[in-house]
């Protein structure tokens, strides 16, 4: 268990530090980011109880605000999706997903199908966008802008986190 | 009682969850007074000695870049230094309205609806909310908020940002906004059909605030259209009962600003003080 800590705190701080001192001054077609620091929530162990996983993901998302010099957008973000993850991978491996953690994030990603793996990551890059991009405006004046940013930012998220996810996996093999 | 009680442990994720959530979010709508909170001023410091720190390493690279744009800089200043020298009258020195000062750049974000910038400089060197910020392009932004080493700007791609400026061959005033989309383009709102405008037209900042001084660059006029959704009429009875129709025409151009600044490679900036500001605002009252 300590070790499964250790990860977390690794990979806390790895991807905090990727996030905000590299990708964040991306800029892709001029004016969007890859949200790359989603791989942290996408591969938070499951054995991990979920109020603890909430906890860290609202630190997660915080330290995130810093870099980004807002404040509490990418808290309540980086929260909603933790606080949704688990009914996310129950609707999306369906009798696959036990609850109690024996199995590891690597192996419903490499023991699923193509789509189930693009639901999973895709439905949680989609929500985290929604949230922090409609939190951000707190207007229905820019609804049709949030939409539009939404789409093609979570198209660019899904690349580059499918990749970086791609890789850690061969890693760890 | 009890029921509450066993209903609250059953439920314990939803509670937690809705518990952060509430904290997350009054931590957005009350920002501004969350950024005088210590804890906060401190973790805010961390990330920005970070960046400023890994912004060292970046601008080696961009050396070339710098180096010929402050050249570039420094040839139009003694070239308008010239130009004065030729009919300066000595009473001109004592009636200085701004005053500048230099700061670099430490992050710049480009991606989100309310973009900001943070530069080195704070409280300690004299800054203050609402000054505005240039570069030797043109207009980068407004000092929104302050702490002892660092300030955050209000890039002008906010879509809370409101700026005045004006067509420099007309002296037509309007307002800029952005649209939230593009980094190279703004929007020029209130600028009635009636002026004469071109395409290439350039656009400077206008003066009324006494944020920018007047006549800063910003950008270039790319594209006009008309929208006539604002058209109001009314009829007018005269005495043998003819009736007249007026149209009132209170049309607007949409006017979108090609920006002179390339807001995505920033690295020196200046910040005007406005000298005169509280007198000014004195008066306005």
């Amino acid at each position: 268990m300590i070790n499964v800590y250790l990860l977390i705190f690794k990979r806390f701080i790895f991807l905090v530090l990727l996030q905000g001192l590299i990708f964040n001054n991306f800029n892709f077609f001029d004016t969007y980011d890859p949200y790359v620091c989603l791989v942290f929530i996408i591969t938070f162990p499951v054995k991990v109880e979920k109020i603890t996983f909430m906890i860290i993901s609202f630190a997660f998302g915080f330290a995130l605000d810093l870099y980004s010099n807002s404040l509490g957008i990418n808290t309540a973000a980086c929260l909603s999706i933790a606080f949704l993850r688990s009914y996310i991978l129950n609707f999306v491996f369906g009798s696959f997903y036990d609850p109690h953690g024996i199995k590891l994030i690597k192996n419903y990603v490499s023991e699923s199908t193509f789509s189930q793996k693009l639901l999973y990551i895709s439905s949680i890059i989609l929500i985290h966008h929604l949230v922090l991009f409609s939190l951000e405006t707190f207007s229905f004046e820019f609804i049709s802008l949030i939409m539009f940013k939404t789409l093609i930012t979570s198209l660019i998220s899904l690349i580059f986190c499918s990749t970086f996810i791609y890789i850690m996996i061969e890693n760890e093999k | 009682m009890q029921q509450i009680i066993d209903f609250i442990i059953r439920k314990k994720d939803v509670v937690v969850y809705l518990i952060l959530l509430i904290f997350s979010l009054t931590l957005v709508f009350n920002s501004n007074y969350f950024h005088k909170s210590k804890v906060l001023i401190f973790s805010n410091s961390i990330a920005n000695y970070s960046t400023e720190n890994f912004n060292y390493l970046k601008e080696y690279f961009e050396l070339k870049k710098i180096n010929s744009n402050l050249l570039e800089e420094n040839l139009f200043l003694k070239n308008q230094l010239e130009k004065i020298n030729k009919n300066i009258s000595l009473d001109s020195l004592t009636n200085i309205n701004f005053s500048y000062k230099n700061a670099k750049v430490i992050s710049n974000n480009l991606s989100s609806f309310k973009n900001r910038l943070v530069i080195n400089k704070g409280i300690k060197d004299g800054l203050k909310n609402e000054m505005g910020v240039i570069n030797s392009d043109g207009i980068i932004g407004i000092v929104n908020y302050t702490s002892k080493n660092y300030s955050s700007i209000m890039s002008i791609l906010n879509i809370e940002t409101k700026i005045n400026a004006k067509i420099k061959k007309t002296s037509h005033f309007g307002t800029l906004e952005w649209d939230g989309l593009s980094t190279k383009y703004l929007k020029l709102n209130d600028i009635p059909e009636t002026a004469k405008i071109k395409i290439g037209d350039s656009i400077v900042t206008g003066g009324m605030s006494l944020i920018f001084p007047e006549g800063i660059k910003i950008g270039v006029v790319s594209k006009i259209s008309k929208h006539e959704n604002q058209v109001t009429s009314y009829s007018v009875r005269s005495g043998n009962n003819d009736a007249f129709k007026y149209e009132s025409r209170e049309n607007y151009l949409n006017i979108k600003v090609k920006l002179n600044t390339d807001m995505s490679n920033l690295n020196n900036v200046y910040i005007i003080e406005s000298l005169n500001r509280e007198e000014f605002q004195k008066v306005k009252k």
